[in-house]
């Protein structure tokens, strides 16, 4: 099965037409997300800019790193369940949309980052701490997993603004008219 | 846009709006074509990224307090410890939230003065702020590890979570006008 054949046939189920017509399930998983962003997403902030050395300098990198972790995964859970919600139930418009598709992109970068920092950093935070300075792996994984997050919510609030392929006769730029 | 149906129903604001919105129309409208915010497709996105970065700043150093008072997360610390290390971080965080969230009303003041999601949002955010820096501050420095100091921590984070959720909500009600 196709992506489209597949974001077809999501678009027909009742639950995604049940959301889809029901004028509080966007607006309140939307504020459901955003609500676990600011929470669960300020703690990877802050976690990063712990490693950076910007942050709660007095405490350990492992007391960060470690004690936030559970909720931090608690809140990607719930994150990304609200986040298939709103996508899954307006699966069409998602699919045509390139800022759903660059959301897509970083959020699949940041699972490769966490593979490729998490024996040396993430999970390595007792050598962290014992190092005098923060080694530059350290800062280039948090500097990374800013850029990439912020990224992230970019692209995630301008998905709100895009309003389809513009038609060629109205569009100022060609070649950026894409064909659905 | 979707608009709630409910909403929808009321097809005019409360008189006391009504009147106040005439009194403000010919200002405000004046006030759009100059705002230079609204001369630029980009400006309001990006001042809405930036928006929700400071909100994520602010409230995630709000919730590791917050956490703590509950007896979760960094128990190794104290509140208070963690609170020395954090507050200012919350400050530049509400203060970007602040000038952005100014900056993004002053587009289309009208729309969001008869916004009832609006209305709801600044009273929560200003109840959260005042709370923040009274009862709250109060509790986490008095290291309070109590019941008292967990109903703060749940007020606390439910009154950050309406400010988010009444925003989200001002582009889903019937503007008004």
């Amino acid at each position: 099965m196709s992506l489209a054949s597949f974001v077809h046939w999501l678009e027909q189920r009742d639950w995604a037409m049940d959301f889809a017509g029901s004028a509080y399930f966007y607006p309140i998983v939307l504020a459901t997300h955003l609500t676990c962003i600011a929470i669960f997403g300020g703690m990877i902030l802050i976690t990063n800019l712990r490693l950076l050395g910007w942050v709660l300098r007095s405490e350990s990198v492992s007391d960060v790193v470690g004690r936030l972790r559970p909720w931090k995964w608690g809140g990607l859970v719930l994150m990304v369940t609200c986040g298939a919600l709103l996508a899954g139930s307006e699966a069409g418009k998602y699919y045509g949309n390139p800022y759903f598709w660059t959301k897509m992109t970083l959020l699949a970068l940041l699972i490769v980052h966490s593979l490729v920092f998490r024996r040396s950093v993430y999970r390595n935070t007792a050598e962290l701490d014992r190092a005098e300075v923060m080694p530059g792996r350290a800062k280039l994984a948090a500097a990374l997993s800013l850029i990439l997050w912020i990224g992230v919510v970019t692209a995630g609030r301008m998905i709100g603004y895009y309003e389809g392929p513009v038609p060629l006769a109205d569009s100022v730029t060609p070649a950026g008219a894409s064909p659905r | 846009m979707r608009v709630p149906s409910l909403w929808q129903t009321r097809s005019r604001p409360p008189a006391r709006l009504r009147v106040k919105a005439a009194l403000r129309a010919p200002y405000v409208t004046g006030m759009l074509i100059q705002n230079p915010l609204n001369s630029s497709e980009l400006a309001f996105p990006v001042l809405e990224c930036l928006h929700i970065v400071g909100f994520t700043i602010s409230l995630g150093t709000i919730a590791i307090v917050d956490f703590r008072l509950l007896g979760l997360g960094m128990r190794h610390q104290k509140a208070a410890d963690l609170n020395r290390d954090l507050w200012l971080w919350t400050l530049a965080g509400l203060v970007i939230v602040v000038f952005t969230g100014l900056l993004l009303y002053s587009s289309d003041p009208d729309m969001y003065y008869l916004n009832i999601a609006f209305l709801f949002k600044i009273v929560c955010l200003l109840a959260a702020i005042i709370f923040h820096y009274t009862i709250r501050r109060k509790v986490v420095s008095s290291e309070a590890s109590n019941g008292y100091g967990k109903m703060v921590a749940c007020l606390s984070m439910a009154l950050w979570a309406s400010v988010i959720f009444g925003g989200i909500f001002i582009g889903f009600v019937n503007p008004g006008l």
